[in-house]
């Protein structure tokens, strides 16, 4: 369960990024965070992940609040969310298999672990075959999928997508969100900020959208937005 | 730590050694530099320490009797340096007594003072033992009261001299291994950057996925301390050839005093030299990391 109380942050420069935010996620849902470009998408899963900290308000991730959290605490909140960026993030010098089993490493699971659930994520992404491949070999898509592939490796309770299908057409943008529901329907929580319009008008899934730092709207089974 | 973490550390410490070979190079240069400085003053400190000790441990003071004292009064001075408290035993060398142990002295350089047996420079003397090494100078000055001693010479004057030479060493050295070891690590510090410069977006995904501080630091005090080991190896190996070539030359040709041998010297400052060593590493690395490490 994530649950945002009064949260509002002011960069140094006095930019206000979001201003007195209010929502709650049960865990196993889904959930859209739409808006234009600077409205506070990227804020609001940068505190999350503890990027940022508030100005003021709280953050809870499973009745724990962020917020006060120490810095040596922050590995291990970041550890129960994956993530997932738009420029993939992978490492160009590592395979895909050792993409996957780098953030396994990092969580010193056993490596008899590692052997056995990386080809299990890969299966589950659709990438069993490309396991040698190095991600400039692979598609934007499928370096998208493998880095779905490691942000779930390490089972966490949530999947945070920040603008997942901006590099990608269409069509692989649709695969890709096709995949973060699988996740979900499995139990995980998925947040994803997006642009993409018909994307969320047909999921029919949660959508908040922000505009200028503030909630305009928080709806089950929601839409992009009425004007466009 | 789990042992296939730790195997991780390793691996990935090695990798940066070899990526940035220029830097590598510079840093073990430096610490190598460092060290072979901070090796020869160590050196010269513990042998101009042996030369003193030497010195002192004979406890033995020389009072050297006026050349035309004949037998019975020479006899006469030895007992009144006798009756004087703290010394505990005396010993007449006579002129002849004396050329003789500078002979033997000299070895087989000895035919330098062929000849001067009629003609003997050497003054006859008391060898006078002491029985506290405090007590020497005291004894000296009684005995030199004595008629018929011309001279008391005993080492203390040369160990002040010792010593002072000593401390001299230990500030000049101290102040120039302070700014060797800086430089080193400052040096260090850079390639470690280059390192951490080059991964900096590794480190970033890492930080994303939760790599603790720690996780993310070893491989890199694994680099910078590597680097200091070999630096201080390579020191260790440069002075120990050097030192051992040098101390047959001086103990071969020098007869006062013999240096102490290689293998000694070596050993007291291994342990020494492997400790600075990493310790510069360990900063140089420890510096460069930190800032890098806010994600």
């Amino acid at each position: 369960m994530i649950k945002f109380v009064g949260v509002s942050k002011k960069y140094k420069n006095d930019i206000i990024a979001v201003s007195n935010i209010n929502f709650t996620i049960d865990s196993g849902e889904f959930v859209f965070l739409v808006g234009p470009s600077g409205a506070g998408k990227s804020t609001i899963l940068k505190l999350l992940l503890r990027e940022e900290i508030p100005t003021t308000g709280s953050i809870f991730v499973d009745k724990k609040d962020i917020t006060k959290l120490k810095r040596k605490e922050v590995p291990y909140l970041r550890r129960n969310i994956g993530v997932v960026f738009q420029d993939f993030k992978l490492l160009p010098n590592k395979t895909v298999y050792e993409n996957i089993a780098f953030a396994l490493q990092i969580v010193e699971a056993e490596p008899k672990y590692i052997r056995r659930r990386v080809p299990m994520v890969l299966s589950l992404v659709g990438l069993s075959d490309r396991a040698n491949s190095y991600p400039q070999q692979l598609s934007g898509g499928e370096q998208q999928r493998v880095s779905i592939a490691r942000a779930i490796v390490n089972e966490p309770s949530i999947l945070v997508a920040d603008e997942p299908t901006g590099n990608l057409d269409p069509d692989t943008s649709w695969e890709i969100v096709k995949l973060l529901s699988e996740i979900n329907k499995r139990g995980t929580t998925v947040i994803m900020s997006t642009h993409a319009k018909d994307i969320v008008d047909s999921m029919k899934k949660r959508v908040i959208a922000l505009e200028k730092g503030n909630i305009v709207r928080d709806e089950m089974r929601g839409v992009y937005g009425y004007e466009a | 730590m789990r042992l296939n973490t730790a195997a991780y550390y390793i691996r990935e410490g090695l990798t940066n050694v070899r990526r940035n070979r220029a830097m590598t190079v510079a840093s073990i240069t430096s610490v190598t530099a460092a060290l072979l400085i901070l090796g020869l003053f160590l050196i010269i400190i513990l042998n101009v320490d042996s030369m003193a000790n030497q010195v002192e441990s004979q406890l033995e003071l020389k009072a050297f009797i006026n050349d035309n004292y004949d037998m019975s009064k020479v006899t006469k001075v030895g007992e009144e340096i006798k009756a004087i408290s703290g010394v505990k035993s005396i010993t007449f060398e006579s002129k002849k007594d004396a050329l003789n142990n500078f002979k033997k002295q000299l070895g087989d350089k000895s035919y330098l003072v062929n000849g001067l047996e009629n003609d003997n420079p050497m003054p006859q003397s008391f060898i006078v033992k002491v029985t506290d090494a405090n007590m020497m100078k005291q004894v000296s000055e009684e005995i030199k009261k004595i008629d018929g001693v011309t001279q008391v010479s005993y080492g203390q004057d040369v160990v002040d001299k010792l010593l002072g030479i000593i401390k001299i060493i230990r500030i000049v050295g101290l102040f120039v291994i302070l700014i060797l070891f800086i430089i080193s690590v400052v040096i260090i510090s850079n390639t470690i950057k280059l390192g951490v410069f080059s991964r900096r977006r590794e480190i970033n995904i890492m930080k994303y996925i939760g790599a603790t501080d720690w996780f993310i630091r070893w491989p890199f005090l694994v680099e910078g301390i590597v680097l200091g080991l070999v630096g201080s190896v390579l020191a260790i190996g440069i002075l120990g050839f050097i030192y051992g070539y040098a101390s047959d030359l001086v103990n071969n040709k020098l007869i006062i005093f013999t240096l102490l041998p290689a293998g000694v010297v070596i050993r007291q400052s291994l342990v020494y030299f492997l400790a600075i060593g990493s310790l510069i590493g360990a900063l140089g690395s420890g510096i460069s990391i930190k800032r890098f490490l806010n994600v």
